[in-house]
Formats: C-alpha cells, sequence, structure tokens
C-alpha cells in the first residue's frame, strides 16, 4: 500500500499541554482510515494539521509525497467536512459545492456539470437551488460531502461527520460514505469516538489515547486482538482477569469479551482456557439475553475479580440467580493475553 | 404563553410612558390655531407648509443628515476592522481595546464634547464640522465595533476555514464568506449609528457654530424663542420619517437582528 499521507514525528502542543505526541502515522490510499479514541485525545488535532488549519509544532507531514507540513491549506487540495457542515449560508447549494471549482477557474459550463454529478452522488440534485439553512441535518452534511468531493481531492477529510444526527441516519450513512468512497476511490481519513463506526467503516482504525497512537490495524486484526488494556477497554472487553488465575506465561491479565464468557453449573467444559469458580451476583433482562454479573475469588486477603458475561436465557432451565455457585470459562480463541 | 401579570403591566406602562408624549405633540401639530395646545382646535396641515418652508430648519437638516452619513461612515470604517480584530483575538491587550470601545457608552457626551472643543476648535482652530464629525464618530464607533462584533460571534469560524481548504486565499476567504455575513451587522450598525448621530443634542450643542448646526440644535433653539405648532409639525416630520426608515430596515435587516446586536 502506498501511503496518500505519512505523520513523521508529528506533535503538537498547546502550551505545557501535549495534544499530539510523536505521531508516526500512514495513511493508506484509496481506503478509509479512522482515528478513533476518547474526546480530547487528539483527534481533531491530527486532522487539523493534515488539512493545514493547525501548525505542528514539529515533525513533518507529507502528502503524496510531497513535504506539506507548512503549506496553507488552500494549497493542499483536501477536501475536508466539517462537524458543523460549515456550509455557506449565503450561497445555494449549487454556489456551495461549486465553490472550490470557481476558484479553480473552471469554465463555467463544466462547472455545472461537475456539481451536477457531485450532487447526483450524495442523491441531492433536486436541492441545488435550495438555501443550506433549508436542509435538514442530513441533507446538510451530503451537501458537505459533495462540496468537499467536487474539487476532486487528494483526501477526504471528516471530522466527526455523523455525530450530529439521529441514531437511524447515522447508520444508514455509515454505508452512505462507504458507497461514496467506493465508487471515488478517494482516500478518506474519519474521525470518531465511536467504536461501531469505527469497526464497520475502516479499511485501518486507529486508536488514540492521549496524543499516542495505541494501536492500528484493520478492524478484523484489532478487534479480536487488542495489544493493551486501554483498546480492550475501549472495544468492549469488560473482563480482565489476573493472568495469575490462570496459567499463561508473560501475560499479566487476560481479557475476554462478555458475549464470550461461558456460565454453567459444574464442570467447565473440555478444552476451556479460562476456568474460575464464581457467585450470580446480579441480572439483567436484555431481551433473550441474561446480562450476568459475577464475582470470582482472587485468594486470601485479596478483592474478589467482577465479571461480567452476556449469554443467552436457556428455557429447559430455572433462570440464573442471585447466589448462585457456577464456573466461569472461555475458549481459549477468546481469550486475549495483555500485557499491562 | 404564561401568564406574568406584573411584568405585562409594566411593559404596558412602559409604552404608556414613552408614547403618549408622542402622541401629544403629534396631535398638536394638526391644530388649525397658532398656540400649541392640546386637544388640538381644528384642523390643518399649514404647520408641516411652514415647517419645511423655514429655512433655518432646512439648512439645519441638511447639515445634520450630512453630519451623520459621514460621522456614520467614519465610525465603520475604523469600528469594523477594530471589531474583525478583537473577534480573531489578533490583538494583544484585547480585553483593554473592548473596555476601551465602550468607554464612550459611559463617558458622558458632554465630556467629550468639552475635550473636543478645547483640543479641536480651540486649540487647533479646526471647523466645526470638523469637531463634530469627530465627535460624533467617537460616539457611533461603539456601535460599530459591538454591532458588528455581535455578527461575527453568531458566523461560524468553521465558514472562513471551510473557504480556504476549498482553495481561497485568507483574502478571497474574507471577501467571499465574511464580508457578506457581516452584512447585516454592519447595516444594522450603520442604521443604529445614523439615528444616534441625527438625534445627538448634548455634542452638538457644544461643538456646533453660527454656520453649521444640527437639527435638533436649531429646534431646541426655536422653541425657546417661540412656542408655535411650527415645532410639533416638524417633530412629526422626524418622526415619520424614522418609522419609514424602521420599516424599511425591519424588512431587509430585521429589527431583531438589530437590536439583538447591541446588548
Ligand atoms: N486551540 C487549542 N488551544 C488549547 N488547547 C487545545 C486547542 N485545540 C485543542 N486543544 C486541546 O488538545 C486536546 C486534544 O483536542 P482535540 O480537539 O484534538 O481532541 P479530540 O480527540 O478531537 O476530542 P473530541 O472527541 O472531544 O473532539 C484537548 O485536550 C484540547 O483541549
Ligand atoms: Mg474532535
Amino acid at each position: 500500500m502506498t501511503a496518500a499521507a505519512q505523520f513523521i514525528d508529528v506533535s503538537r502542543t498547546f502550551g505545557d499541554f501535549t495534544a499530539v505526541g510523536s505521531l508516526n502515522l500512514d495513511i493508506p490510499e484509496g481506503r478509509i482510515t479512522t482515528l478513533l479514541g476518547p474526546s480530547g485525545c487528539g483527534k481533531t488535532t491530527t486532522l487539523r494539521m493534515l488539512a493545514g488549519y493547525t501548525a505542528p509544532s514539529s515533525g513533518t507531514i507529507r502528502i503524496a509525497g510531497e513535504d506539506a507540513t507548512r503549506l496553507p491549506p488552500e494549497k493542499r487540495n483536501l477536501g475536508m467536512v466539517f462537524q458543523s457542515y460549515a456550509l455557506f449560508p449565503h450561497m445555494s447549494v449549487a454556489d456551495n459545492v461549486g465553490y472550490g471549482l470557481k476558484l479553480r477557474r473552471i469554465p463555467a459550463a463544466e462547472r455545472r456539470s461537475r456539481v451536477a454529478e457531485a450532487l447526483d452522488l450524495v442523491g441531492l440534485g433536486h436541492l441545488a437551488a435550495q438555501r443550506p439553512r433549508k436542509l435538514s441535518g442530513g441533507q446538510q452534511q451530503r451537501v458537505a460531502l459533495a462540496r468537499a468531493i467536487a474539487i476532486r481531492p487528494s483526501l477526504l477529510l471528516l471530522d466527526e461527520p455523523l455525530s450530529n444526527l439521529d441514531a437511524r441516519l447515522r447508520v444508514q450513512m455509515r454505508a452512505e460514505i462507504r458507497r461514496i468512497q467506493a465508487e471515488t476511490g478517494l482516500t478518506v481519513v474519519l474521525v470518531t469516538h465511536d467504536q461501531d463506526e469505527a469497526l464497520e467503516m475502516s479499511d485501518v482504525m486507529v486508536l488514540m489515547r492521549a496524543g499516542h497512537v495505541m494501536q492500528s490495524g484493520s478492524p478484523a486484526e484489532v478487534f479480536p486482538r487488542p495489544a493493551n488494556r486501554f483498546v480492550a477497554e475501549f472495544l468492549g472487553y469488560e473482563n480482565f482477569v489476573p493472568a495469575s488465575l490462570s496459567a499463561s506465561d508473560g501475560a499479566t491479565t487476560l481479557t475476554v469479551r462478555p458475549e464470550h464468557l461461558e456460565v454453567v453449573q459444574g464442570e467447565a467444559p473440555d478444552g476451556a482456557r479460562l476456568a474460575l469458580p464464581a457467585t450470580v451476583t446480579g441480572i439483567a433482562y436484555r431481551g433473550v439475553d441474561r446480562h450476568l454479573t459475577l464475582s470470582a475469588p482472587r485468594g486470601e486477603g485479596e478483592d474478589d475479580v467482577t465479571l461480567i458475561a452476556t449469554v443467552r436465557a436457556d428455557h429447559s432451565r430455572a433462570d440464573w440467580r442471585p447466589g448462585d455457585r457456577v464456573t466461569v470459562s472461555a475458549r481459549p480463541e477468546h481469550v486475549v493475553e495483555l500485557a499491562d | 404563553m404564561k401568564a406574568r401579570p406584573i411584568a405585562a403591566a409594566l411593559a404596558v406602562l412602559g409604552y404608556v410612558i414613552m408614547l403618549v408624549p408622542i402622541l401629544f405633540v403629534v396631535a398638536s401639530a394638526f391644530t388649525s390655531s397658532s398656540t400649541l395646545s392640546f386637544p388640538p382646535k381644528g384642523f390643518s396641515l399649514q404647520w408641516f407648509g411652514k415647517a419645511a418652508a423655514y429655512q433655518p430648519f432646512t439648512d439645519a437638516l441638511v447639515s445634520s443628515l450630512l453630519l451623520a452619513g459621514c460621522a456614520t461612515a467614519l465610525a465603520l470604517a475604523l469600528g469594523v476592522p477594530v471589531a474583525l480584530g478583537l473577534h480573531r483575538g489578533a490583538i494583544p491587550g484585547r480585553s483593554l481595546l473592548q473596555g476601551l470601545f465602550l468607554s464612550p457608552l459611559v463617558v458622558p457626551e458632554l465630556v467629550i464634547g468639552l475635550a473636543l472643543y478645547q483640543q479641536l476648535m480651540i486649540g487647533l482652530g479646526q471647523t466645526a464640522f470638523a469637531a463634530l464629525l469627530i465627535g460624533h464618530a467617537v460616539l457611533l464607533m461603539p456601535y460599530a465595533v459591538r454591532v458588528t462584533g455581535a455578527a461575527l460571534t453568531l458566523a461560524d469560524p468553521a465558514l472562513e476555514e471551510a473557504a480556504r481548504g476549498l482553495g481561497a486565499t485568507p483574502w478571497r476567504a474574507f471577501r467571499t464568506v465574511t464580508l457578506p455575513l457581516l452584512r447585516p451587522g454592519v447595516m444594522s450598525a450603520a442604521l443604529l449609528g445614523f439615528i444616534t448621530s441625527f438625534n445627538n443634542v448634548p455634542l452638538s450643542l457644544l461643538l456646533q457654530s453660527r454656520d453649521f448646526g444640527t437639527l435638533p440644535v436649531t429646534m431646541l433653539d426655536y422653541v425657546q424663542q417661540s412656542y408655535d405648532p411650527v415645532i410639533a409639525a416638524m417633530s412629526t416630520l422626524i418622526l415619520a420619517a424614522t418609522i419609514i426608515v424602521a420599516v424599511v430596515a425591519e424588512r431587509t435587516v430585521g429589527f431583531t437582528r438589530i437590536f439583538g446586536g447591541i446588548n
């Protein structure tokens, strides 16, 4: 994979505060890369440095192989979709989309056809004459997308593009953005703090924490194999068991997703990687699922380990009740060893 | 809507206190008798004709319009860049400057007037017009800065960034995005400034001269000498003109925006 953009040892400080610290990152061409992490971890700062709105304190940013560190935004040819959409309120939808083309001195006739093409791509051809204020949030966002795409940017940058939409529209737009990326072959960098969004949309996901990359890779690589406790927690691994409770070399913690824990009365199934005696302490009913809270003793004088398991209701036997003594287990492929 | 009897009563009282004297003046302008009285005796339009033909008034009207126009233009020419600078935060000592541009709202106008009188007219021998122009411009600056500033705060800072990202130089982004968005704010400031200057008495009283007097001051002089319906007619004419301007402004810009910007 060639890199459409590269961060080489890039950092950005605000006073004493390091928003992004020595970031090394390749943005692969023709793919969707997501920057994922909790609020304040430096996602927007990273994107803004790439777009040229925030200057790095140190390091180099390359776009298409060229050093772009000091290039002003207007010379980078990147399409940015802002969280607030930033549509020009005094211009029609078509003029918004055509703004970048006008600046590129593209003749009127070609401009019109490219505006129409971009609006058709997002399915808004019929709203070309409207003012942005008259459109719904989802439509405004599509206009912002069309405006960014119309200039045929070398990268499309999206800062939390879906966070202002309602839940259903958000899921719909995920597929929409994927489709547009596939049709245009654009390189996309997308910022989000929603793990589902990142898992669904990314070719490459980059997990960030306090200005540093904690792990990156495809969802298929990262999701089943979080590299550390932060990534595991962020991706919904809720059980963290000290490795001392199970034979393992090197690791200090074992982690398992709640839906991968098995809860039985009596012996653990054959071949289980983890098998802990535990007591049920709480039950929440979630449709056909039971959300069990369990407590496993760790040893003399130490606090018990709290476990969370999501299990299917089994109608052949009585439902779980607090106080039940059970064995909690997990299969080897579902147990992730962490060094921290 | 929730009933708030005390607030509603106070609002009505406020309007009554503001409007009743105006109604008295307007009504007495239509009298056919030669003294100001209420209720008016009979009906006639003669006083409007007399007011319009009275040369000191027409001269003063021209002076006032000229002064208000020039002072407003000057205040905007200085105030809009200041508002932009303050908004961008590029200026050191921002809060001090902000305070400074507010000060004419709190410093009594007579003090400004006196200062200008001593320095410009006595000290530097400037004409009344120059002194009045500077005095009024100083008076209007806070409106220019604050109303424009309010329009700027409403504009999303990402707009100019979006324009840059699409290929606009900083100047181009300013001209094609920020400036058009600023227009309602600037128009509001202009209207407010113009009316403020046009109605101003304290500054004008101190700085006028024999050959350059503003309309309000000329009318004040007139009242001190003769007390006839001409003055009521002139007031009514100004009131009508102001209402027309206000209606036009409401249609084009919207009063909510104009007055929303002041506080
Ligand atoms: N202009 C600035 N001045 C001072 N601090 C800033 C500035 N911009 C960002 N920061 C700080 O840098 C850190 C990272 O900010 P950034 O906006 O990149 O986070 P983020 O990951 O996008 O968070 P969110 O999900 O909340 O948008 C934050 O702690 C923020 O307060
Ligand atoms: Mg952000």
